[in-house]
């Protein structure tokens, strides 16, 4: 305890040195912009960013993208709440009791009390996060490539199992993408796979042009030509005070959305947006009137909001701890840590405790800035949806290939980009997530060097998977969602995703 | 009743089956151009070892999609209605990537910006012209200058 404290406060002397708050605001307010417009979620906008953080130090950097992520996560709440317009995937269930709320008039509560759960769920999983993080690195230092191959393994089963839709697609999602991965230099031989003659292609697909490709471009070819919104409503300071019946209510899903993000967090997958889902399910069941929810019942926007906030904290354990992404916002943002020569993974915490204590501290700053930008501030943002969406979606656009083509100065990735905004629009019209995609591409090197470490380590035999404990441990968690997911279709029941409506998003 | 649909498509057809058909011809032709690359041995594992691995993974996986698709929606189910726009902006942005590094990043975004707000969304052309200016040396000025990111200039330092 004493140790994490004394981390702590040299994570604060670092987090609050006036750059490192500068940027940290920054990222915050672009985070929230980001979130409430239509067409760029927090993946977008972080990719987008990128380039400009290869100049700053790491720890900055790192500070700035975390704080546009959980800037899109407050962000996407206040379009959702007052225009029933998702900014970005995780809020879709927020819009249908907060809107519900702004149609009776109390938008403003609605507002606060997003807020506030995010502001709880932020706070609480930070601590969370302050404790699991450096157990998890020291615990995976034991790791070999077995345990690596079983781990990756086991995570894109988890992100097949608890992403909405179909299993089997999702899987053939993550294929995919670990196909894609599978282009450029092999590592281990030399030999270049599948580039064609492209020399850019040697250096693999990077996950910035199959991220805006996929996210961004995609949905503004989905959206574009969409009527304009209609006129929004601006509450004022004083219409955001929530009634005392109304933050009684919202304890206990603040207080669960919490614990139930950060633990969806911390498992591979589009876990902000699968733990909203989840944390709406769970309140509307545990209420004595469920019938309120879809009417405008504050539970159904505390709950689900903190759940998002706290899985955008929780999915830094593994990312910071393991270097594994579980996802493709966790993926940029290694790709962010990497170019500056700092190599993820269990030795990163006591190797560099400036950074992973300063990103710590600078994440209880960040929630702080949030709170305080959301609320007052909340008039001055929504001003920037009355800007018709014929006009920000050719300026989106010219932000996604202005910041593609930054990353390696390449017009090769442009042209990346545009065929996984192809290929993710007619992806989506078929009912397929996307991101499996980005995380197979993004796991696809790992996976294949600990696959052939593994074999080369035992001659070729299979086995060494089925020797050591901490691997078998995960094949079984893998086997065992294999099993859950077959539940339905032998017995013929209901799968808890239908239970809490995450079937609804595909 | 035709059996085809006026776009070509049988209307039977399903969306998991048509998607899963292509997934299947995907994993074949991947496991064709893999032929390139040695398959190494199971104890020392080539460049080619993984790649068909998820081939035929990827095929598996299509087939039980193509297989499992009965219940899906029918192809004719899916609105096109924005389709067309998307395939313009994405010639679009073709364009703009063919045009970036020779003509620069300002002319090409301003040539971008006419396009999509002039041609596409049929704005005024005076907004049309003072959007796609301002956004080109304003989003220049914060990346490239402010920021230090590299873009590429065309003739005449633009």
């Amino acid at each position: 305890m004493e140790g994490v404290l004394g981390n702590l406060l040299l994570g604060f002397s670092v987090a609050l040195t006036p750059s490192i708050l500068a940027y940290a605001f920054v990222g915050c307010v672009i985070g929230t912009l980001v979130g409430m417009l239509p067409g760029l979620g927090p993946l977008a906008g972080i990719s987008l960013l990128l380039p400009a953080t290869f100049g700053l130090n790491p720890i900055i950097a790192i500070v700035l993208l975390a704080g546009v992520y959980y800037g899109a996560m407050y962000g996407g709440s206040t379009t959702s709440i007052l225009m029933r317009i998702p900014g970005e995937a995780a809020s879709v269930m927020t819009c249908i009791d907060g809107y519900a709320m702004t149609q009776r008039g109390r938008g403003g509560p609605a507002l606060a009390i997003a807020a506030i759960g995010s502001f709880a769920a932020g706070t609480l999983s930070v601590i969370a996060l302050m404790f699991l993080a450096p157990t998890l690195a020291s615990f995976a230092l034991r790791f070999g490539p077995p345990e690596y191959t079983a781990l990756l393994v086991m995570g894109l089963l988890v992100l097949s199992y608890m992403s909405g839709g179909s299993m089997v697609k999702t899987l053939t999602m993550a294929v995919a993408g670990l196909l894609f991965g599978m282009i450029g230099i092999d590592a281990m031989s030399g030999y270049t796979r599948f580039s064609y003659g492209v020399i850019e292609l040697s250096d693999g697909i990077g996950i910035v042009p199959v991220a805006v490709g996929l996210f961004g471009l995609s949905e503004i070819l989905l959206t574009a030509g969409q009527p304009t919104p209609p006129p929004v409503q601006k509450p004022a300071l004083r219409q955001l005070v929530p009634s005392r019946d109304e933050l009684r209510m919202s304890v206990g899903p603040i207080v669960r959305g919490s614990v139930l993000g950060f633990l969806i967090g911390i498992i591979p997958g589009s876990a902000h947006i699968i733990s909203s889902f989840v944390s709406y399910g769970i309140e509307r069941r545990m209420s004595a009137h469920p019938e309120r929810f879809g009417n405008g019942a504050i539970e159904g926007v505390a709950g689900p909001e903190s759940a998002n906030n706290a899985a955008a904290t929780g999915a830094f354990v593994p990312m910071l701890a393991l270097g594994i992404p579980t996802g493709p916002v966790t993926a940029v943002m290694l790709a962010a840590i990497m170019v500056h020569g700092i190599l993820p993974g269990p030795m990163l915490i006591v190797e560099q405790p400036e950074l992973f204590w300063g990103f710590v501290a600078s994440m209880y700053v960040g929630n702080v800035v949030l709170l305080i930008l959301n609320l007052p501030l909340v008039g001055v943002f929504v001003n920037l949806l009355r800007i018709p969406y014929s006009y920000l979606y050719p300026a989106i656009l010219c932000f996604c290939i202005l910041g593609v083509y930054s990353v390696a100065s390449s017009v090769v990735d442009v042209w990346i980009m545009l065929g996984m905004g192809g290929l993710g629009y007619v992806l989506r019209k078929f009912g397929y997530d996307l991101a499996p995609i980005a995380l197979g591409l993004v796991l696809a090197p790992m996976l294949e060097l600990s696959v052939r470490q593994s074999l080369a380590m035992s001659g070729g035999s299979f086995g060494i998977f089925f020797e050591r404990p901490i691997a078998v441990t995960m094949f079984v968690v893998a086997g065992m969602l294999i099993l859950f997911a077959l539940k339905p279709l032998v017995f013929k029941s209901k799968d808890w995703r239908a239970e809490v409506g995450l079937d609804e998003q595909g | 009743m035709s059996e085809s649909s006026a776009a070509g498509a049988p209307r039977s057809l399903r969306i998991d089956r048509i998607s899963g058909a292509v997934f299947v011809a995907i994993a074949l032709l991947v496991a064709w151009e893999n032929r390139a690359y040695p398959l190494g041995t199971l104890s020392e594992p080539g460049p080619g070892y993984m790649p068909l691995g998820l081939a035929v993974a990827l095929g598996v996986f299509g087939l039980i999609v193509a297989l499992r698709g009965n219940a899906s929606p029918l192809f004719d189910t899916i609105s096109w209605t924005e389709s067309r726009r998307a395939v313009v902006v994405l010639i679009g942005c073709g364009v703009a990537a063919f045009a970036l590094e020779p003509a620069g990043y300002r002319l090409t975004m301003i040539a971008l910006l006419v396009f999509m707000l002039g041609v596409v969304e049929r704005k005024r052309p005076l907004v049309t012209l003072l959007v796609a200016f301002g956004f080109a040396f304003i989003s220049y000025f914060v990346f490239a200058t402010l920021l230090n990111v590299q873009l590429p200039r065309g003739p005449w330092g633009l």
